[in-house]
């Protein structure tokens, strides 16, 4: 019954809409969107599927697009074996665990912190812990870069005047502290200045994302939790931790993304170069310099897509880690 | 079990801010059911806070079981708190909620499990033990409340506004329960609402409270037929009691007359304090107190709305003389009641108050 009354209906529709004009108030609407699509399609999937096809290439930019050459994995497999990459992994590693875990260590603290006794001055105190998230990372390196200098900055300055602090011709704070200018170039001192300022500059944000998280959780929890007995302490494991995890899920992610994409800070702190023996070169920089220096874009998209591949990964396993119970 | 005393005690929440609660003393005695009623910031819910000691006190003494309990941390003083939104731990089960308190006692597993496993009987949630408070009903969230305070076995037992989450259905439902356990488990109760008609159905006796003082304290149908003063006449009772300005006239033996405006109208005192000649007045009858008599009789009035409510019929109508409001409840009118009809009001002899210009009752004294 139906069947033909549709097709009926269609069959009249059909003509009368391929002989009638599209009318302007129905295309400008797609007109008034299209910005966006067109600048996403231009520079943003366009590139993206364009490094897909491009990392089974070998390709130097320079030749123009008829010097793409096909060479199927091979790029990939160079990824996988290159030392250099090993290396700039491993530091990748390296400073997303020592900047991104403190950042959470220590935010989740502060925001309970500045949520629980905080009450005038909390905006004021949070505001400053985010200010270096606002902060020109130019500017944040030239600052760090001058507070690190060897033979004028005020770190070295510090750390040597407690070190000759002489008492009756003895150094008693010697053992521990240097009595010369420390080379904070050198590659041991590297990564732990560096994720010293990527801690620094992102602790702020997570304190501010554990913060609007507190502020969901009812104070009559917390009342309920003061009457059953529970101590400041205690409140915080078992009724603060738990209602903060889907936030902290949210937090890790976004560190975990943030960290291992991690470019910025080292790339100027080193000056583009990596520091000495590359010991603070990452993934990203690696990348980077292999497309830009090296003007080698297959296996510098290659690398691009290791990396991706390796941050999907790390995803999924956060969630999984966070989403056990709920 | 225990008794709680309230002597003298003030809250203000910073020296320089006014006082919300002014040199309240209360005594609630053994296994008692006392309702804290009033209106929005009277001063009901932080008076029970500062019993549960989520406030400080800042003047007088409470004591429970005839110990001052100001400086003694909220889990020592033996109390258990219901509160408004039930606040359940949302990742905590049924079970974890309710054995919390004991958990963090350091009680051992077993015996939280036996006192869980017995409050969840009571309440007939044993089913539910192990799910999440999302997947509750809010009757069902309300249970789990009560049941993480019948674990801790509290001497005393605090309602803050527990049923006004709930839909008018549920609400009945739970307040009859509420009643069932008390009398089950005869352990001291405050209970503090805004609403009238939860303190005269579950208390054993209301304090009705009013910027931050209590107005009156006793049996709630004490309350209901001899309030102290127009507040609490006004507070208890729905439909309100009707308030007829009047001026205070002649006394003749035991008749006063009632002046309103021109008409006036003598009533029998019945051992009531007589005010002087010219005293205004107010005087209250209570919506049901209200009868429907002859025109020339009594006061005269206009029917504006008859209600058919089935089991009552409620008349609004307007006092001819002072143009008021008023309200009568009957089981039924006769059918010249209606709309736009002319009636004569008259209170039901004894069932009347008279209330000085300050609110006093002069009914009793």
């Amino acid at each position: 019954m139906e069947a033909p009354m549709s097709t009926s209906r269609s069959g009249a529709a059909a003509p009368a809409k391929s002989r009638r004009r599209l009318q302007p108030w129905e295309w400008a609407p797609y007109v008034f969107i299209s910005p966006f699509f067109i600048l996403f399609l231009c520079f943003g999937l366009f590139p993206l599927l364009f490094s897909v096809w491009l990392s089974f290439h070998s390709w130097d930019a320079a030749t123009g697009l008829g010097g793409m050459v096909w060479v199927g994995i091979e790029n990939y497999e160079f990824v996988l074996g290159d030392e250099w990459f090993h290396k700039s992994l491993f530091n990748t590693f390296w400073l997303a665990v020592a900047s991104g875990l403190p950042q959470h260590l220590v935010a989740i603290p502060l925001a309970f912190f500045a949520h629980t006794y905080l009450a005038k001055y909390r905006n004021t105190v949070v505001g400053i812990y985010f200010l270096p998230f606002i902060t020109s990372s130019v500017a944040i390196a030239l600052v760090f870069n001058s507070l690190f200098s060897r033979d004028f900055g005020i770190v070295n300055l510090a750390l040597t005047s407690i070190g000759n602090f002489e008492v009756a011709g003895i150094h008693p704070l010697a053992w521990l502290f240097p009595t010369s200018n420390i080379d904070w170039g050198q590659p041991q001192y590297t990564k732990p200045m560096i994720a010293f300022v990527v801690f620094w500059r992102y602790v702020g944000w997570n304190t501010v994302l554990y913060l609007s998280a507190l502020q969901t959780i009812p104070n009559d929890l917390y009342e309920a939790a003061t009457i059953d007995g529970a101590s400041r302490r205690q409140q915080f494991w078992y009724i603060t931790l738990p209602l903060l995890k889907p936030m902290m899920f949210l937090a890790v992610t976004m560190t975990i993304i943030g960290n291992l994409q991690l470019f910025e800070e080292p790339f100027i702190i080193t000056g583009g170069t990596g520091g000495l023996d590359q010991a603070g070169k990452t993934a990203a920089m690696h990348m980077y310099n292999t497309a830009f220096v090296d003007s080698d874009f297959g296996t510098a998209s290659a690398v691009a897509w290791v990396l991706f591949m390796l941050i999907a990964l790390l995803t999924v396993v956060n969630n999984k880690v966070f989403s056990q119970k709920d | 079990m225990s008794s709680v005393s309230l002597r003298k005690i003030s809250k203000r929440y910073d020296s320089e801010g006014p006082e919300i609660v002014k040199r309240l003393s209360l005594d609630v005695h053994d296994g008692e059911f006392m309702v804290f009623v009033g209106p929005s910031g009277c001063g009901k819910s932080t008076m029970l806070r500062m019993i549960a000691g989520l406030e400080d006190i800042t003047d007088g003494d409470l004591m429970i079981d005839g110990v001052r309990a100001n400086d003694i941390q909220p889990s020592q003083r033996g109390v258990a708190m219901v509160f408004q939104s039930y606040a359940l731990y949302p990742h905590m089960t049924v079970g974890e909620n309710m054995g919390f308190a004991l958990k963090l006692a350091g009680k051992p597993k077993e015996e939280v499990k036996a006192a869980v496993g017995r409050a969840a009987e009571i309440l007939q949630i044993s089913h539910l033990l192990d799910r999440r408070p999302k997947a509750l009903s809010g009757g069902q969230r309300q249970r789990v409340a009560i049941g993480r305070s019948i674990v801790r076995k509290p001497k005393v037992f605090l309602f803050d506004e527990p049923l006004s989450n709930l839909d008018a259905a549920l609400r009945v439902q739970m307040r009859i329960e509420l009643a069932k356990l008390h009398a089950e488990l005869k352990t001291t109760m405050i209970y503090v609402t805004h609403d009238q008609v939860e303190a005269m159905t579950l208390g054993d006796r209301i304090a009705v409270f009013n910027g931050g003082k209590v107005e009156q304290v006793g049996r709630p149908l004490d309350l209901y037929s001899r309030p102290v003063n127009q507040f609490v006449g006004a507070f208890l009772g729905s439909p309100q009691m009707n308030f007829i300005e009047c001026r205070a006239g002649v006394l003749r033996g035991d008749a006063l007359d009632l002046h309103f405006g021109d008409v006036v109208r003598s009533v029998p005192l019945a051992g009531m304090a007589a005010p002087s000649n010219g005293d205004p007045l107010q005087l209250g009858v209570r919506p049901e107190d209200l009868l429907v008599v002859n025109e020339g009789l009594g006061l005269p009035a206009t029917v504006d709305l008859v209600e058919h409510l089935g089991d009552a019929t409620i008349v609004y109508a307007t006092d001819v003389v002072s143009r008021q409001s008023l309200t009568l409840k009957a089981a039924d009118y006769p059918a010249e009641v209606k709309a736009g009809a002319r009636i004569g009001l008259m209170p039901r002899i004894g069932s009347f108050h008279l209330f000085a210009a300050d609110g006093r009752s002069l009914t009793r004294q």
